[in-house]
């Protein structure tokens, strides 16, 4: 139910926060959480910190990412900054730098 | 008017705080708070709540929006709209059942021979 699209020529500058799912193809810069999922699109460029569920990024991600669920990298992304998240996957071609950090817990 | 790109939705369950800025065309049903300045068509829909200073090409408000209106070329207020702020647009259509609190200023200018 990805109801909120945030188009390739719309620049956003400040906060969004919702309950819902987001796409983004355009520019956002500032800080992200939604609930569920947010998937940052091949044209989408995102300079925020980002706080939801499931984030899959195709685009430009540079900020911390923090997931209660699931991380992806798909090939073509390019993703600077730190990512926590219990699951997280790199896809061939991706570009990444930061930490990772799985909340692994020590036996 | 020419077809210009479907480029967002604002959904219902999301609050944008801050500047939003573009060209193509947006529909928004959720919430925004800040600026908005759009190159062609913002439409605010009945579940739509705006509170920001709207700069666009033509604007259609079905929901709520406070703040100060800039359009380029048209505004239209439908009858389930509550609208506050001033209006500056060269053409402004207000429905019946509409509610509106503010200045209107179509920039009207007359002939040079009256």
């Amino acid at each position: 139910m990805a109801n909120t699209v945030i188009g390739s020529s719309i620049v956003i500058d400040g906060e969004i926060s919702g309950d819902e799912d987001l796409v983004i193809q355009g520019t956002v810069k500032g800080k992200i959480s939604v609930k569920e999922s947010l998937i940052v699109d091949r044209s989408g460029v995102v300079e925020a910190d980002i706080e939801t569920q499931n984030v899959e990024v195709s685009g430009k991600v540079t900020g911390n990412i923090n997931a209660t669920d699931k991380v992806e990298l798909k090939s073509d992304c390019r993703v600077i900054g730190d990512i926590k998240a219990p699951r997280i996957l790199i896809a061939d071609g991706a570009s990444f730098k930061g930490n990772v950090d799985m909340d692994v817990k020590e036996p | 008017m020419a077809q210009s790109e479907q480029t967002g939705i604002i959904g219902k369950g999301i609050t944008i705080r801050g500047n939003l800025t573009g060209g193509g065309d947006l529909v928004i049903e959720g919430r925004v708070e800040g600026q908005i300045s759009l190159k062609n068509h913002l439409t605010i829909e009945r579940n739509g709540h705006v509170e920001a200073e709207i700069r666009a090409e033509e604007l259609t408000i079905n929901g709520e929006a406070s703040g100060n209106i800039d359009a380029t070329s048209m505004v239209s207020i439908s009858s389930s709209a509550k609208v506050a702020g001033d209006i500056k647009a060269p053409r402004v259509v207000i429905e019946d059942g509409a509610v509106f609190n503010g200045t209107i200023q179509m920039d009207v200018k007359l002939p040079d021979n009256i």
